[in-house]
């Protein structure tokens, strides 16, 4: 005899797949809400606020492009600014060179980059810790050298200039213009982030993160995945580079190629929350509109005061705020000093 | 947990976004009030340069208002300078010149350096303001078409030029064969090309010039190249860093020109101290010395300028940096006088057909905005203090040949 | 540029400048060899500590007018109690947490240094006076050694042979090496890590500051240059590998003539592509460096 199973009673409960697929759609629906009240905020802001702002969401796709390989893959990338130069120097070249317009220049600089990173990635990806950053540290200032040595092509050290008057392929965006290009680019980053957070190929990185070797173990095509991540995290970043460089017009080398840039990455995504979505976001706010205040308020003092406040900043929140408030909530334990004592010798 | 943050995050977004704008604080002073904009570099790796030209400025301010102020049509009113610190990154400077159009000021006056000048001079055009530039020297600013910045100081093409002729006119047996050592950013490069084109010219045997890094403390790869040559005279195009580093190193290398020339670096207080009783008799171009001819009515001569800035500072003595700066201040005052009115258009245009004495000499702009009516000096380290040499008529002292003893 | 054939008097002249300019890069880069071999911290504050050090020398110096190589002594000693204070007060606050961590602290340091020292002494640059430094001792075929960088590269090579000896003989010295090889071993066996950890760093300062009393009397400095003194640390301890004493010096000298010839066959701006090409590759082809156990360069990084 054959004994059929209970009935389980389907109560007013939704079923399964629908709610798991609400679950999956949630933090797209965020992204897009604040995509959208990012343009909501900008008919509210007068026009210092607008380009302040502006600056703040440029970090918000650095630092968020920076965590896909320094925050998930746990690659700690030091020569991220050498592909922010390399795309702005890109777009710069084709447009006075090759008078190209700028919305085709962008794209294709990006890919230059992404190609670039591919192409190092392959011998630098092998290399783990300190040794990777120095080597990308390396890249990013060998690259600063090529620029300066080949004036011909960009200029040099005396710098280039986008054209963007007279008879420019493209007018000049305009503080509006530029504020909707860095939401816009901000938006795509952060969704990038959201698309390995959630993905399959996302927990592969996340893997490769944790332990390498377990992950190959299991399957991951390890080299494939952190090539593509950096990539994809360098395409980024010199798609923000080439906006960057038609909002200044007129750059140099050493600013395009500034350590301090990438080091600013880093800060804003280890004190947000390295290998979260929200975290670099939170961190490029918060750090990028301090320095902003901090810059504007203590002209003498303002590069120490930010010394300072990152030193502590990063003793007592070391695992980055969004981790810091998740495992606090968890803990019901909200005391900074605990934090200290567990990374202490 | 983290999508919570998140909605938090997106729902304090939309909130700033929400309510009426508020109202923009006005940061225009009331009327009465002549305010400039300045982007100047107090902290970061010219800090020293942009703290020399804020000084510059600050005297012009302490002088025109001790007059009585800056006539505007009928009414007097008060010179005011705001400043903004541009950390020596040259972006910055643009992005300041767009905060400072926000707040409504549209008459500047240049930041330190070509690099920071430029990338303002890109940002002044687009935003209708007008500039009077007190350091940026490189006429690649002044290639761009720009209608809108005017640069009181001799233009970068002069600087190693004038030692040149210094050196031409008044060294006997004239030296035969010339080396430039050169940095690479664009100042340099334009100041050695426009040397080398006229030392050939002129007759000069010029070895081709080496190309040094810009900011570096290391020349000797440079030196050991120029060392088979045995140059008469060796001409260094770039900063204080390679400025020392040249005549150290000549020295340890056992390069023994029969004198140096430097650009920028020789005439500063710095110069003589990283070398002491080397820098004797080492050649430096200027923009200004106290024997500089020419008088206005705001601030003299020149000598009664330097008293001028020695009582505000302590007795300390001015050198070029303050007085550039003094008298790009001293230009936009003049026009801003002239015009009757603080429009920034109506500035520009008498800008742009100025023609006045100074204590800093001729101040007349070509169409391009470069002022080609005024000669720099050629000064000498003569027992530790600079002394101008060239030209003839503006000389405290000759010029002493060999100078590398 | 219309090249010209080297000499043989050239080729002795580059390759001893390019020795003794990397004697002194040896010399700034031991002590940040150390550090990072010893407790894998990188230090991003070194080259501040080495502007520190030139400072200091050069308050003494025209305070009371002592040489600058005889100022490394008081010198040496402060930059080791400020070393140790750091250590001790700050950077063991973070040893256990992950790299980005501790780069990042010692950034905000590098920071707080450098702007501070800017505050106070502005970014002039500066050079301690000597009668002698400059003057070289000529050597047949018109080469010439200056006597500052002689002495500065001879005192490199000296602290390199005390430090590899201090190591190996004195109880310190194997407590140094135990804790940077197994920290929790050592801390079993009765060694206070601590103060172990805080007492390299404090040598690893000292050793900053003696070389940047060095580099303030052979050539300038101004706080501006910490960051490129970093940098060169960077490459000189990686060029040499870690886990050595002697990393830091054949990667400083390696460094030096890679510079000096470099400068020398190629217009001298293209110095620094040189140099990190040069990195680059060693990085890729042998991450242990010339003198380095393979051990440091796999090891698991927390």
């Amino acid at each position: 005899m054959t004994t059929t199973a209970p009935k389980v009673s389907t109560v007013a409960v939704m079923p399964q797949p629908v709610a798991r697929r609400w679950r999956k759609l949630t933090p797209w629906g965020v992204l897009l809400l604040a995509g959208v009240a990012g343009l909501g905020l900008q008919t509210q802001l007068y026009a210092g606020q607008e380009r302040t702002v502006t600056t703040v969401l440029m970090y918000v796709g650095l630092a968020a492009a920076w965590n896909l390989i320094g925050g998930f893959a746990g690659y700690a990338c030091f020569g991220q600014v050498g592909f922010f130069g390399l795309g702005g120097y890109t777009t710069a070249v084709l447009m006075v060179h090759l008078r190209w317009s700028f919305w085709l220049a962008l794209p294709v600089a990006a890919v230059f980059v992404g190609l670039f990173a591919l192409l190092i990635g392959l011998p630098l990806l092998r290399l783990k810790g300190h040794y990777f950053a120095v080597a990308t540290l390396g890249v990013a200032e060998g690259l600063r050298e090529v620029v300066i040595n080949t004036p011909s092509l960009t200029g040099g050290g005396a710098g280039i200039t986008v054209p963007t008057f007279g008879d420019a392929v493209t007018p000049y965006l305009g503080k509006d213009g530029f504020y909707l290009l860095f939401l816009g680019l901000a938006v795509a980053v952060v969704a990038a982030d959201l698309l390995v957070a959630r993905t399959r190929s996302g927990y592969a990185l996340r893997a490769i993160h944790q332990d390498e070797d377990a992950a190959a173990a299991m399957g991951v095509n390890t080299t494939l995945t952190k090539t593509l991540a950096f990539a994809s995290s360098a395409a980024l970043t010199g798609a923000i580079g080439a906006a960057y460089a038609f909002q200044q017009v007129t750059f140099y080398p050493d600013r395009l190629f500034d350590v301090e840039i990438t080091v600013l990455m880093v800060v804003m995504v280890i004190l947000g929350g390295a290998g979260t979505v929200v975290g670099p976001v939170i961190g490029a706010v918060v750090v990028a509109y301090g320095s902003e205040y901090l810059r504007q308020h203590l002209p003498t003092v303002h590069t120490l005061v930010l010394g300072a406040l990152i030193v502590v900043a990063v003793i007592l929140l070391p695992q980055g705020f969004v981790n810091y408030l998740r495992e606090a909530t968890r803990q019901r334990q909200f005391s900074l000093l605990e934090n200290v004592r567990r990374y202490r010798l | 947990m983290r999508l919570k943050l998140a909605v938090i995050v997106a729902l304090a977004f939309a909130v700033a976004g929400c309510g009426s704008k508020g109202e923009q604080t006005n940061t225009n002073v009331p009327t009465g009030t002549l305010t400039i904009g300045a982007s100047l570099s107090s902290t970061g790796s010219l800090a020293r340069e942009g703290i020399l030209t804020k000084e510059g400025y600050d005297v012009c301010v302490n002088v025109v208002n001790g007059k009585g102020g800056v006539q505007v049509g009928n009414q007097k009113m008060k010179l005011e300078i705001k400043y903004q610190d541009d950390t020596s990154k040259s972006d910055l400077a643009g992005q300041l010149m767009d905060q400072f159009n926000d707040q409504g000021l549209k008459l500047i006056l240049g930041p330190y350096g070509s690099g920071a000048t430029a990338a303002a001079a890109a940002s002044v055009e687009r935003n209708g303001q007008v500039m009077v530039d007190s350091s940026g020297a490189d006429d690649a600013i002044f290639t761009k078409g720009y209608k809108r910045t005017f640069a009181v100081l001799s233009p970068a093409t002069l600087y190693a030029t004038s030692m040149v002729e210094a050196i031409n006119e008044l060294v006997t047996p004239k030296p035969t064969t010339i080396a430039f050592i050169s940095a690479d950013d664009g100042f340099s490069k334009t100041a050695t090309a426009a040397a080398v084109t006229r030392a050939q010219a002129l007759g000069f045997t010029v070895i081709p010039p080496e190309f040094v890094p810009n900011g570096t403390t290391d020349v000797s790869s440079a030196l050991t190249k120029i060392k088979p040559t045995n140059p008469d005279v060796i001409i260094g195009s770039a900063h204080l860093a390679e400025g020392v580093a040249i005549v150290k190193q000549s020295t340890e290398l056992g390069v023994k020109p029969k004198g140096f020339a430097e650009t920028v670096a020789p005439p500063t207080p710095d110069f003589v101290q990283a070398l002491s009783k080397s820098a004797e008799g080492v050649l430096g171009s200027t923009q200004w010395t106290i024997k500089t001819k020419g008088t206005d009515k705001w601030f003299g001569s020149a000598s009664d300028y330097a008293k001028t800035f020695a009582g505000q500072f302590n007795g300390r003595e001015v050198e070029y940096h303050g007085a550039e700066a003094t008298a790009a201040c001293l230009a936009l005052v003049l026009a801003v006088e002239k015009a009757g009115s603080t429009d920034p258009t109506k500035v520009r245009d008498t800008l742009a057909g100025l023609n006045e004495q100074s204590f800093f000499g001729p101040i007349k702009f070509n169409d391009k905005g470069q002022n080609l009516t005024k000669t720099m000096g050629v000064i000498q380290i003569q027992n530790g203090k600079p002394v101008s040499v060239w030209p003839k008529e503006a000389a405290e002292a000759p010029l002493k040949w060999p100078g590398n003893a | 540029m219309a090249r010209q054939r080297v000499t043989g008097s050239q080729v002795a002249q580059v390759t001893i400048y390019g020795l003794l300019q990397g004697g002194l890069l040896a010399l700034v880069a031991v002590g940040f060899s150390l550090v990072w071999g010893v407790m894998n911290v990188v230090n991003l504050a070194h080259g501040a500590f080495v502007i520190t050090g030139a400072y200091i020398a050069w308050e003494i110096n025209r305070a009371v007018g002592l040489d600058p190589f005889l100022a490394m002594v008081p010198t040496a000693i402060v930059l080791f109690v400020l070393g140790y204070v750091i250590q001790r007060g700050l950077v063991n606050l973070v040893v256990n947490a992950p790299i980005f961590i501790t780069l990042l602290l010692t950034f905000g340091l590098n920071l707080l240094l450098v702007n501070g020292m800017i505050l106070r002494y502005k970014a002039n640059y500066q050079s301690i006076p000597t009668s002698y430094a400059a003057r070289s001792l000529v050597l047949p075929g018109d080469v010439h050694v200056p006597y500052g960088r002689l002495i500065a590269a001879v005192i490199a090579i000296g602290l390199t042979l005390a430090l590899a000896f201090a190591v190996r003989r004195t109880r310190l010295g194997l407590s140094i090496l135990a804790t940077g090889m197994d920290r929790g071993a050592a801390r079993l066996m009765g060694i206070r890590a601590a103060h172990v950890y805080a007492v390299t760093f404090g040598l690893a300062a000292a050793m900053a500051g003696m070389a940047g009393a060095a580099v303030g009397t052979v050539s300038t400095f101004s706080p501006a240059d910490a960051g490129r003194l970093t940098l060169f640390s960077f490459v000189a301890a990686v060029l040499g590998g870690l886990g050595n004493m002697y990393g830091a010096l054949y990667g400083g000298l390696l460094l030096g003539l890679v510079e000096a010839w470099g400068g020398q066959l190629l217009d001298t701006t293209l110095v620094n592509v040189v140099a990190f090409t040069v990195v680059v590759v060693v990085l890729v082809v042998r991450p242990q460096g010339l003198a380095g156990r393979p051990f440091y360069a796999s090891r698991v990084e927390v």
